[in-house]
């Protein structure tokens, strides 16, 4: 991979240079993805995807331009650069250029990696039969996930002279299990170490839900406590994160515009961006700038602290880069809640009247500067009736406001867990939350 | 952006050394797509951006095993090393592949095709999408006062893809599409409003007038201001509904289109996109009034999501999914066919060389009906007109779902009176259907990119229909 990276960033950098650029950064990512899906306790399909991607950005007399290309022949490549060189001609001249950082840092960040996870190859299937086995065991019927294993290695060169490289390795399993009255439960396992990977307990996990969700009782609409779990919980904290972008403050698409320094969530909740964390697999030791990726507080006790930058937006907020560049928009890499003291059952004996969601999908927004948004519990879900669990339910919608949210948390659970999966793009972790006074609807029928 | 032609030695080599290794099928898609765009953020210009897409998917069938397989270093060598692994994966997994897959017997094709393009893409550069941008801004800027940020987008593209499998069919295709798509925020004193806005269609640059996108973003400001201005709050209760036909496809998508992909129904998605409210046996079954009448048509010239023919290689026609109320046929690929005893419909849909192709929407609506928009909205005693929305979810089984009004106004006795802020409908999907009694004579669509799969992958699509009246609904609050 190491030769091809090298090759490739060399190549584009030296076209780049010679069509005398003011500015370039040129990154080139090589990714294996090694995927097996099932459904109904079966095989449907495995993936193997090889790929070599490059991102290109060029500055000449105050114009921009980014480009990705999925070509990777040397005359290709040139090609591409040469076509993206020469529409720069019909490319405004914009008024907010930045230069690219020179090297001055020290890279300090250390991502995962494990041989293991890119040597699975076939072995990916075994793991798809005890994730399987497990669901089935704790009373599942049906049994459908995914098993993938990806490797990732990325090279950067700059006209600021920064060359550096990073590699990354993680496998997650996402099972869902169904029982014979069609509840479900679902079950995440997600690592960067082959050793600390866990289908069988997501299996588990999925099975035992299922199977607990079984009976299934009457609610009404209204306002409940909510204890929501780390796959619930990631959602809301992924949007937390993407809503201190820069970008987002500017587009009006976050609710933390003109926030900074002030209160947006109760003291007792911290949340971090980190670009390289153990366990963390969303980031790497350098943004797309080449600036070391570093911790970010977002919210510091309670505090808005920052948000996230590129060196563009960095100096029209007056301020530094915080190593969050991506090809475009400054984003999160991954994000970190802080733990609290409560275990699950501690919370659910602390509630009255409160709902258990155990997963959730489709989160929309009808105001993104408002926070106002409504997402649907999906997989077990249980109704709380004075500290214990009373039954399953169905057909319930969560809505309500995020910084609302952020601000009625009564409860941080102890345990965390990292969450990526199908509706959380960007890793997080996070324990369990009990919030406070949440609107939970039903639809007409 | 260039037209290069595609090189079919390295697709016909791996098709040819799977089969010889023993695969009861095999097919390759050597697919390209290269777009440009630009991005306006509050009038400052982004960097233009450039994407060039490139490379081979193959998929083989193994013992009842399917296996997908994806590179974009497309040489002799890596064929080899990408058939080795796609081999011993294939006989390894199909110990566990417990259901065998099977494909349905399609026809052999040798075909060539093209969405109709009369103003060539490929002429375009960025100096032209810029121009088009800052009008669209200018039109924007006439109502700053009302609406300070703002987002908008020009991409065009041109995708091609060459199709070869064992049965010896080939086909090769082009599409090209142009999208705009935008973010505006209105905001006066504490109130605050925002709507996304998307047009795409697939064509040339033509396009620009015939999606309306001027007069279309003009009409958005418009609503915005008046929403400001005059909206009032919503008062929950029992109301009929008009919805016009932006929300009309966002219903049709989501609570027919998605339930009626067989891949969804046999549990292929359980554990991403969800499964579905339908049964494999649910042909016939009823699912809404006799003025429910809904097609998905991917032939339709212009549009978001135009093909001839599939990623499986067979030919796209109508398919005509609900027939006066009834379940009357379901979106297949070739396995889901096999699996249901009939033949695809050419619903295989991939939006790129390392995506399988599974089975997708391709343009959803409501078939139009007899009735002018006064008709429909005159022996309305206490209705609420929804013409377009911003929030919106449903249930991974697409029964419970909810759009929450953006434009939406108050009718009284038949009169159209005041803007509403955030009308709630939240409804299943039978009662939604059940309730429907009237349909306009005019369709519209509208654009968007659907997602679905894992890996995840969006495909252009439209949705849409005419308006439509619905009796006696729910409206809660926000």
């Amino acid at each position: 991979m190491k030769e091809i990276l090298d090759e490739i960033v060399d190549n584009v950098f030296k076209k780049a240079l010679e069509l005398k650029v003011d500015d370039t950064s040129i990154i080139a990512v090589y990714g294996i993805e090694n995927m097996a899906r099932f459904s109904n306790n079966s095989i449907t399909v495995i993936d193997t995807l090889n790929e070599v991607a490059v991102f290109l950005y060029m500055i000449k007399d105050g114009k921009k331009v980014v480009g990705t290309t999925y070509s990777v022949r040397k005359e290709e490549l040139d090609k591409f650069v040469e076509r993206l060189f020469s529409s720069m001609q019909f490319v405004e001249k914009s008024s907010d250029i930045t230069s690219l950082p020179k090297n001055v840092f020290k890279y300090l960040g250390k991502n995962d990696y494990d041989e293991k996870i890119e040597k699975l190859g076939e072995g990916i299937v075994d793991y798809c039969e005890s994730a399987i086995n497990a669901a089935l065991s704790e009373g599942a019927k049906r049994v459908s996930g995914t098993i993938s294993a990806n490797v990732e290695m990325c090279k950067i060169r700059t006209s600021g002279g920064i060359e550096e490289e990073d590699r990354i390795s993680y496998i997650s399993a996402n099972i869902r299990a169904f029982s014979e009255t069609n509840s479900s439960g679902h079950g995440l396992s997600c690592s960067t170490y082959l050793s600390k990977f866990y289908p069988e307990e997501a299996g588990k996990t999925a099975g035992m839900f299922s199977r607990e969700s079984k009976k299934v009782g009457r609610w009404d609409e209204g306002e409940y406590d909510l204890i929501i779990s780390p796959t619930v919980a990631a959602d809301i904290f992924q949007m937390v994160g993407i809503s201190a972008s820069a970008f987002r403050i500017d587009t009006g698409t976050s609710f933390f515009k003109d926030c900074l320094g002030k209160k947006v969530a109760v003291e007792s909740l911290t949340v971090e961006d980190y670009g390289t964390i153990e366990g963390g697999f969303g980031g790497r030791k350098f943004d797309d700038e080449g600036v070391p990726t570093q911790k970010n507080t977002i919210i510091e006790e309670g505090v808005l602290k920052t948000y996230l930058h590129n060196t563009t937006t960095a100096k029209k907020y007056g301020t530094t880069s915080t190593g969050n560049a991506g090809i475009i928009a400054p984003h999160p890499w991954n994000i970190v809640v802080n733990a609290g003291d409560m275990s699950v059952d501690e919370m659910i004996r602390e509630c009255k009247r409160a709902v258990y969601v155990t997963n959730n999908w489709y989160t929309r927004y009808q105001n993104y500067m408002r926070g106002e948004y409504s997402t649907i519990p999906r997989d077990a879900t249980f109704l709380i009736e004075n500290g214990s669990i009373k039954y399953a339910i169905n057909g319930t919608r969560i809505s309500d406001s995020i910084p609302r949210q952020l601000s009625s948390i009564k409860a941080i659970g102890k345990e965390r867990k990292w969450i990526k999966w199908w509706e959380v793009e960007i890793p997080v972790y996070t324990p369990t939350i009990l919030v406070e006074k949440t609107r939970v609807t039903k639809a007409q029928f | 952006m260039s037209r290069k032609n595609l090189d079919l030695e390295i697709p016909l080599y791996v098709v040819k050394k799977i089969e010889e290794a023993g695969a009861e099928y095999a097919e390759t898609r050597l697919h390209t797509r290269e777009e440009i765009g630009c991005i306006l953020k509050n009038g400052q210009l982004e960097p233009a951006i450039v994407t060039y897409s490139h490379g081979l998917g193959v998929r083989a069938l193994f013992n009842g095993t399917l296996v997908f397989s994806a590179t974009n270093i497309v040489n002799r060598e890596n064929a080899k090393k990408l058939i080795e692994e796609t081999l011993k994966k294939g006989k390894t997994a199909s110990n566990l592949t417990k259901n065998k897959v099977k494909f349905s017997r399609e026809r052999r094709l040798k075909k060539k095709w093209s969405a109709l393009e009369h103003q060539k893409l490929v002429d375009k550069s960025f100096e032209d999408l810029t121009k088009v941008l800052r009008e669209l801004d200018n039109i924007v800027l006439e109502e700053k006062d009302y609406i300070p940020m703002r987002f908008l987008e020009l991409e065009i593209s041109v995708e091609k893809k060459l199709f070869t499998n064992s049965q010896g069919t080939y086909i090769e295709g082009y599409v090209p599409r142009l999208y705009i798509g935008g973010f505006l925020t209105g905001l006066k004193e504490s109130k605050s409003v925002q709507k996304v806005i998307e047009f795409g269609g697939s064509g040339g640059w033509e396009l620009i007038t015939k999606l309306n996108v001027f007069e279309e973003i003009r009409k958005q400001v418009q609503v915005i201001k008046e929403i400001l201005e005059k909206g009032q709050k919503t008062v929950a209760g029992v109301y009929d509904i008009i919805t016009g036909p932006e929300v009309t496809g966002i219903m049709v998508h989501e609570s027919i289109g998605h339930p009626f992909e067989a891949d969804r129904i046999l549990g292929r998605e359980g554990a991403q996109a969800g499964e579905s409210y339908l049964k494999p046996t649910d042909l016939g079954r009823q699912i809404g009034s006799e003025e429910a009448n809904i097609s998905d048509d991917p032939t339709i010239p212009g549009s978001y999501g135009f093909y001839l023919y599939d990623d499986e290689g067979v030919p796209a026609r109508k398919r005509k999914l609900v027939v006066n109320g009834i379940v009357n046929e379901l979106l297949h690929n070739r396995a889901t066919a096999r699996e249901f005893k009939t033949k695809s419909n050419g619903a295989a849909r991939s939006n790129k060389f390392d995506r399988e192709p599974i089975v997708r929407m391709a343009n959803t609506y409501v078939e139009p009906g007899d009735y002018t928009f006064d008709e429909l909205i005159k022996d309305v005693k206490r209705g609420v007109l929804v013409n377009s929305f911003m929030e919106w979810n449903i249930d991974d089984i697409r029964w419970n779902q909810r759009y929450v009004g953006h434009e939406s106004y108050l009718i009284e006795n038949g009169e159209i009176k005041y803007p509403l802020i955030n009308p709630v409908i939240e409804v299943t999907t039978e009662r939604l259907w059940s309730s429907l009694d009237a349909r306009g004579k005019e369709i519209q669509f509208w654009a968007a990119t659907c997602g679905k799969g894992d890996p995840m992958q969006g495909v252009p699509v439209w949705a849409g229909g005419p308006y439509l009246r619905f009796r006696n609904l729910e409206v809660k609050t926000r």
